[in-house]
């Protein structure tokens, strides 16, 4: 569909789902390259080395060690060069103080990790075909929680 | 006790005994003046009788000195001249009384001076008669002629005597007439007034008697009265201060001084006294607040604490007004309490209530996490058993299948369990928002969330008009979710549901099976349906954390459904029952204040 591939990054400390996030993104008829990152800080050090390509999607865990998936958004958002990059809240979680507080920081959709692997690959196809541009100028905190 | 009346009574005594005061000074005057007038008019008859009687013996010697003059005539004997020079003397005397007697009167004044004039001529025609008779030959004619110009004088005398004592006789009678009156109309006046006097006295007497009486009751009222305050203040560890401002004089109860740690009355009553107990840290405190209730004539309640005469810390709470008394003195009462108890057992229960908080808390966290973390490697196993259906479950064998497929279900109600359990520590949890809601929105909402079951089972939801409260609406939402979802999930194999919501507005009373105000108006809505029941006996059980009726393989609850629902209706101060009958339905009626 596109010739230009769409460049994906993933940070999430956790190993499996990080296997499974790439397998399910190379099953979708996508064009895309994707990168992970195994934390936080990883995460800050790889957007901020200045020869690396920025992400069209960045897909961020929350419950990360040392360096939260919150925290790391708000540094991004500070970050002049990196507070455009289009930003998928990944977690588990699904309580209304995670949501309501990454809406505030300026995430721009939140994903609540499925149970199974076709529901995922749904999801990741949704949010990667997403035009962010027109998604952008219409969130709000209802249609902030992708549902599936 | 209105001692009021009683002060006010005692000015009008007051008034009634200068009122008494000045009609005794009336009666003493007027009498005296009646006494005295009756003695002048007694006086005066006296004097007229005496002046009558004085004027009828001078009378009476004139014709001794005749009769003696005439007895010499006849008979020339000297003895008969006797008569005549005593009868001289006589009247002489006579005079001089009637003169001292009549000096203030000119008429009887000049009648005297007439009358003695009259009388000497007389005098002189006897004497010269008695001469000529001594004369030989007696020159008859001469003698007659003497006696008869004689007796002529006498004629005249005794008309003026005659006047004299008629003028005499006419002052009498008016003297007499006025002494009457005197007589006749002090006695009445005195004894009017008299009996005016006894009457006032009588009148004064019955209101100070009643005024005593009043006054005894009232001084044993506040005696009892004393008592019981003395009693009230030892049980309810208060004491009382009075400061008159005018004399600077303080008053301090004895159980101040027991509150302080000392014997009653052991130190002088003065501020500086008082203050030396204060903590020196709160000495500030009951100074302005002293300051602003003299200045501001306003209640102030003042919170210090007291280092008592042993050492004890003490904590008081006061309060100070200014009272205006009868004569305009201003007095500032001043009433203390020991809340020592109060103070450590509120700051006991403050503790109890962090430790009650912090519990709390941690066992909403220890929910909440152990919800999440369970829900992490829960989720790794769903998707791996998603991941293994895709790519390995052709290859495997029957019984591998049916193993595989227990594993799913396992997996799914774990799921299922944890998502409601979230549901529950959320319904526990404090954010409580209440927005004033149209129910007949939430209703609706919920319908739709459970839109598929209910085409699936060809469901009839009959619903009355909900009315607009003000709830938590996410909660209520929930609670009617959960209330349908059980009537679908628990319907009768074969038979189509239907479920009736229907609403009414009730108050208190009429329902004994609330625990609530008689008065307290409420919406009772209920959720009536034609499902499978169940036995009334359970009908309590049903509400508790993990309760279920049925097996776990034959319907999907959880146990956790009723028990949100009531955790929801606790939180809207509401209430919540069931009734069941075996295979025929079951109604869950709740009751949110309106």
């Amino acid at each position: 569909m596109q010739n230009e591939p769409i460049h994906v990054l993933l940070a999430d400390d956790d190993e499996d789902d990080r296997n499974i996030f790439i397998d399910a993104l190379n099953e979708l008829k996508i064009n895309t390259v994707v990168q992970t990152v195994k934390d936080g800080q990883e995460l800050i050090d790889h957007l901020t080395q200045d020869n690396n390509l920025l992400p069209h999607v960045l897909f961020l865990d929350l419950n990360m060690p040392c360096k939260t998936g919150l925290d790391c958004l708000i540094e991004i958002k500070r970050i002049d060069r990196l507070k455009d990059v289009a930003i998928a809240i990944y977690s588990t979680s699904s309580s209304e103080k995670d949501i309501e507080e990454t809406f505030i920081r300026g995430a721009n959709v939140y994903i609540k990790k499925p149970n199974n692997f076709s529901s995922l690959k749904k999801v990741l196809s949704q949010v990667i075909t997403i035009n962010w541009q027109y998604h952008t100028s219409g969130l709000n905190r209802d249609n902030f929680l992708l549902s599936l | 006790m209105n001692l009021r009346g009683t002060f006010n009574s005692s000015t009008f005594l007051k008034s009634i005994f200068v009122a008494a005061l000045f009609v005794f000074i009336y009666i003493s005057s007027v009498s005296y003046k009646h006494s005295v007038s009756l003695s002048k008019s007694t006086e005066l008859v006296v004097h007229s009788h005496k002046v009558h009687i004085e004027l009828e013996q001078l009378m009476s010697y004139l014709k001794d000195a005749e009769t003696g003059q005439r007895g010499f005539i006849i008979t020339q004997d000297s003895m008969y001249l006797q008569p005549l020079v005593i009868a001289r003397k006589k009247i002489n005397r006579s005079f001089k009384i009637l003169k001292q007697l009549t000096k203030d009167n000119l008429y009887h004044k000049k009648n005297l001076d007439t009358l003695s004039h009259l009388i000497n001529i007389r005098f002189t025609f006897l004497e010269i008669s008695a001469k000529l008779s001594l004369v030989t030959p007696v020159n008859k004619r001469i003698l007659d002629k003497t006696i008869l110009k004689g007796k002529g004088v006498m004629d005249n005398i005794r008309v003026e005597i005659n006047k004299m004592i008629d003028l005499e006789m006419s002052n009498l009678k008016i003297r007499q007439t006025k002494y009457e009156d005197d007589a006749y109309f002090t006695p009445i006046f005195m004894l009017s007034l008299v009996l005016f006097s006894l009457l006032v006295f009588v009148i004064s007497y019955i209101k100070i008697n009643k005024d005593l009486v009043t006054l005894q009751k009232a001084n044993q009222e506040l005696i009892i009265n004393n008592a019981a305050f003395k009693q009230a203040e030892i049980l309810g560890d208060f004491c009382y201060t009075r400061w008159d401002l005018k004399t600077n004089k303080l008053i301090y109860s004895d159980n101040l001084y027991n509150l302080l740690g000392c014997e009653p009355h052991s130190f002088e009553p003065t501020v500086e006294n008082f203050i030396k107990f204060i903590h020196p840290e709160d000495r500030n405190i009951v100074a302005t607040g002293a300051e602003n209730v003299i200045s501001n004539d306003m209640v102030y309640i003042r919170h210090y604490r007291i280092i008592r005469k042993d050492g004890e810390l003490r904590y008081f709470k006061s309060l100070g007004k200014i009272i205006t008394d009868d004569e305009g003195n201003k007095i500032h009462i001043g009433i203390g309490k020991d809340i020592t108890q109060n103070q450590l057992d509120n700051l006991a229960l403050k503790e109890k209530n962090r430790e009650l908080e912090q519990n709390n808390a941690e066992l909403a966290s220890f929910n909440h996490i152990a919800s999440h973390d369970l829900q992490e490697p829960l989720r790794k196993i769903q998707l791996f058993i998603s991941r293994i259906d895709d790519q390995e479950g052709h290859t495997m064998s029957e019984k591998g299948k049916e193993y595989f497929v227990k594993i799913q279900n396992a997996a799914n109600r774990m799921r299922t369990l944890i998502d409601d359990l979230l549901l529950f520590s959320r319904a526990n949890k404090a954010e409580k928002t209440f927005e004033i809601t149209d129910l007949n929105l939430l209703i609706e909402q919920a319908q739709q969330e459970l839109i598929e079951t209910i085409d699936e089972k060809k469901a009839q939801i009959l619903t009355d008009q909900l009315p607009v409260l003000n709830v938590i609406p996410f909660q209520i939402q929930q609670l009617f979710l959960n209330l349908i979802g059980n009537s679908l999930k628990y319907s009768k194999a074969n038979v189509a549901p239907i479920i009736k919501i229907s609403c009414e507005k009730i108050v208190a009373q009429d329902y004994p099976i609330l625990k609530a105000d008689d008065k307290k108006t409420f919406f009772k809505i209920s959720f009536a349906d034609n499902g499978l029941g169940f036995d009334q006996q359970y009908a309590e059980s049903i509400f508790i954390l993990f309760q279920r009726l049925h097996q776990s393989n034959q319907y999907s609850g959880t146990g956790i459904g009723l028990a949100i629902c009531k955790k929801i209706i606790e939180n809207h101060a509401g209430f919540i029952y069931a009734e069941g009958q075996p295979s025929i339905g079951a109604t869950f009626t709740l009751f949110l204040p309106e």
